[in-house]
């Protein structure tokens, strides 16, 4: 197989449609006999019979022949079981004189489609994507450097990244990186939990490369696409060009390798990727969701040579930067999200950027939808189910159990008028906390600790401040705790 | 004289936008109308009660993105949990990929996975992906962490139950489009007696428009009384 023909079944999820890819879809109409069909089936089955296994099928219709198109095996398979029967009866009864043959094959309209109607129509590269259609530079012969499709989200820079003390470290290994691609740091692993900005900064590194060499071959893909290719690549006896493919390029971004746990075939070919990459000097950038030593079902080998590089973290935004980036994101949408509003969002959500963006996106969608200015008010009424769900989680007697259990004290101790260090240091711990979390008052919060004032409360995030500043154990204490109560 | 048989023809409603009261849900149905127009969030996630009409909305940006000339799927986690995973392989080529009821699925690590990657990879190509689930994306026992944070990312809605006046001009609505009329009196004293669950009102009404038919009978409060 060559390099060419292995992109199209890179981007073709059935094996079996690799054959259709080089047959012209002639009726570009749509098919008034199957619509015919369809009109009928639809009183037959059940909605959802006809929703999940009959629309999806694509129609094309000859003067003898009724191609129904599956999009993968298993649907082919059970239409073929379950309705083929039903869709005979129906043809024969709508056809006057001799019924077309009906065919049930793999594929679909778009993998069908003629990619020139695509780019004179000019389509941008997803949607070519989608159409199971290669870039510009595809008619590279096999022998040559495979062409690549980057898969880099354009809008996802450096500029568009909001930096913070969560992320400074990542931002910054990531731009050097960017600026000397294959040099700097090889490879860099960026882990954290989800959520936090690890994809955005994979990608800005590409874009960066990219935009210092125009011609590199950045190649971005998930880890479940490079299991999904290798798997293709062993059904087609095609591994050599899949090795090719993947060797080739200038900077591999591979996204979410905690999901390699468990594959030991696909670990041990992206090792060998991996290890290439790196003797040539090119670039590998990693994202985990978790410390890679920690991922059970990698090899060691792997976790080892992970750690060649640089293996940056990114932790939880903190309110300022999650806050910012509510703004960043608004202006990207040309929205003037006034300040107090951001604020509001980002003191309630605080567990992930997906969540504030999905927040953000709610408020921005029904200003749009009922023609009003984004005001506080109308923020806490757009949100007003997320909000309550929010405080409905962290309460000050759930963050209390919380941290009680952590340092494997009792409630009651949080409450007492007890002074050692192991007692007052998760009191404090504990009221920072509830002062971050929650929208309780100074007092409140003093109150809900045995009576206490409310400037002993702000004594305790004074504390804490410093202390998480100065003592990385009890920053890490913090981190894990806010982690548990926000997710 | 015999009764009259019906005919044996597509008695059953399609599920579309337009046989679909949206009462307080307007916003909803008017983000679905515009991803079917491909515009608007690539993904929407709503949540509620059943009986709230999900699965309505989801089958009818399905028929609504048909008469588009777009390509759709509909994928009720509920029937297809026992299938292979490989069901989802290509998805990502359709235009909308709808999964109704998600929540049958939390737990299971396998269809967690299928279904993130089924996302990631939607993402990827540009489509547009429709959930529907009974609960919030963080109520809904989702282990993959990836996956509820995911789910969060687009824009989320809760569907809300109709009142009373609602669920009645619901049923009207319905029974219009199936070429019946059903008074206020008669809608009102069905509300009164039967469950108000849209799903158990609408199979009321489509034994109501078998028998009146079989009966030649109009809609009436004694007529209707001996089928609740």
């Amino acid at each position: 197989m060559g390099v060419d023909n292995f992109w199209l079944w890179r981007y073709t999820s059935a094996s079996t449609t690799r054959h259709k890819i080089t047959t012209e879809y002639k009726n570009t109409v749509s098919a008034p006999l199957w619509q015919a069909c369809l009109n009928h089936l639809e009183g037959e089955l059940t909605s959802e019979q006809f929703n999940t296994w009959i629309r999806p099928l694509h129609a094309e219709e000859e003067p003898e022949c009724l191609r129904l198109l599956a999009p993968n095996r298993f649907v082919l398979d059970w239409v073929n079981e379950q309705f083929i029967e039903q869709i005979t009866a129906t043809v024969a009864r709508l056809v006057n004189g001799t019924a077309p043959v009906i065919q049930l094959e793999i594929g679909s309209r778009q993998l069908t489609a003629n990619t020139e109607v695509a780019s004179e129509a000019g389509l941008d590269s997803a949607k070519m994507r989608r159409n199971g259609q290669q870039g510009p530079s595809i008619q590279t012969a096999p022998e040559q450097v495979p062409a690549h499709f980057s898969a880099l989200n354009k809008t996802f820079t450096f500029d568009s990244f909001v930096e913070g003390k969560s992320n400074q470290l990542a931002r910054a290994a990531s731009m050097q990186v960017g600026e000397n691609s294959g040099a700097a740091y090889n490879p860099l692993l960026i882990y954290g939990g989800v959520g936090l900005g690890k994809t955005h900064l994979m990608h800005a590194v590409g874009n960066l490369i990219l935009a210092k060499n125009p011609q590199a071959h950045v190649v971005y893909l998930h880890s479940e696409r490079f299991v999904a290719d290798m798997v293709k690549a062993l059904q087609h006896n095609a591994i050599n060009e899949f090795k090719r493919y993947y060797r080739s390029v200038d900077a591999l971004l591979i996204d979410d390798i905690q999901f390699f746990a468990g594959k030991g075939r696909s670990q041990e070919e992206f090792f060998h990727t991996f290890n290439t990459l790196l003797e040539r000097q090119q670039q590998v950038i990693m994202t985990c969701d978790r410390y890679p030593k920690e991922v059970d079902g990698l090899e060691e080998r792997l976790k080892s040579r992970f750690g060649w590089g640089l293996t940056v973290a990114i932790e939880p935004p903190e309110l300022e930067t999650r806050a910012a980036i509510l703004m960043n994101k608004a202006s990207l949408v040309q929205i003037d999200l006034p300040r107090e509003v951001a604020f509001f969002i980002a003191k309630r959500i605080y567990s992930n950027v997906r969540e504030l963006e999905g927040a953000l996106r709610r408020v921005i969608a029904n200003a749009h939808f009922t023609g009003k200015a984004i005001t506080l008010d109308f923020a806490k009424e757009s949100l007003r189910d997320l909000l309550a769900l929010q405080e409905k989680l962290v309460s000050i007697d759930n963050i209390q159990k919380v941290v009680a259990e952590y340092y494997k004290i009792r409630v009651a101790d949080l409450h007492s008028k007890r002074r050692t260090r192991s007692i007052t240091r998760p009191r404090q711990i504990a009221m920072a906390l509830a002062k971050e979390l929650t929208t309780h008052s100074l007092p409140e919060i003093g109150d809900a600790f045995g009576g206490r004032d409310h400037t002993t409360v702000i004594h305790a995030c004074k504390k804490v401040k410093e202390l998480k500043e100065s003592d990385s154990r009890i920053h890490e204490d913090y981190t894990n705790l806010l982690r548990t109560l926000s997710t | 004289m015999s009764d009259q048989l019906p005919l044996h023809i597509g008695l059953r409603d399609s599920a579309t936008f337009a046989n679909f009261y949206p009462a307080s849900n307007e916003q909803l149905i008017a983000e679905l109308r515009r991803c079917v127009m491909n515009q608007g969030e690539h993904f929407i996630f709503f949540h509620g009660i059943s009986g709230t009409g999900k699965s309505h909305c989801l089958q009818a940006v399905c028929h609504a993105a048909t008469k588009q000339q777009l390509q759709a799927t509909y994928l009720p986690m509920r029937d297809i949990q026992s299938m292979p995973v490989d069901l989802l392989e290509g998805l990502e080529q359709f235009d909308i990929v709808c999964i109704d009821d998600v929540e049958s699925i939390a737990g299971n690590r396998e269809w967690e996975v299928a279904i993130f990657n089924l996302y990631n990879r939607i993402r990827d190509n540009s489509g547009y992906l429709m959930v529907a689930a009974n609960s919030k994306p963080d109520e809904l026992g989702i282990h993959l962490k990836d996956l509820q944070s995911r789910l969060t990312w687009g824009l989320v809605f809760q569907i809300e139950s109709l009142d009373d006046a609602a669920l009645a001009l619901t049923l009207q609505l319905r029974a219009k489009t199936r070429g019946m009329e059903l008074p206020d009196d008669v809608a009102a004293y069905i509300l009164k007696r039967s469950s108000r669950d849209m799903n158990t009102l609408f199979s009321l009404l489509e034994i109501l428009d078998r028998e009146s038919l079989v009966e030649q009978r109009k809609l009436t409060i004694p007529f209707v009384k001996n089928y609740l």
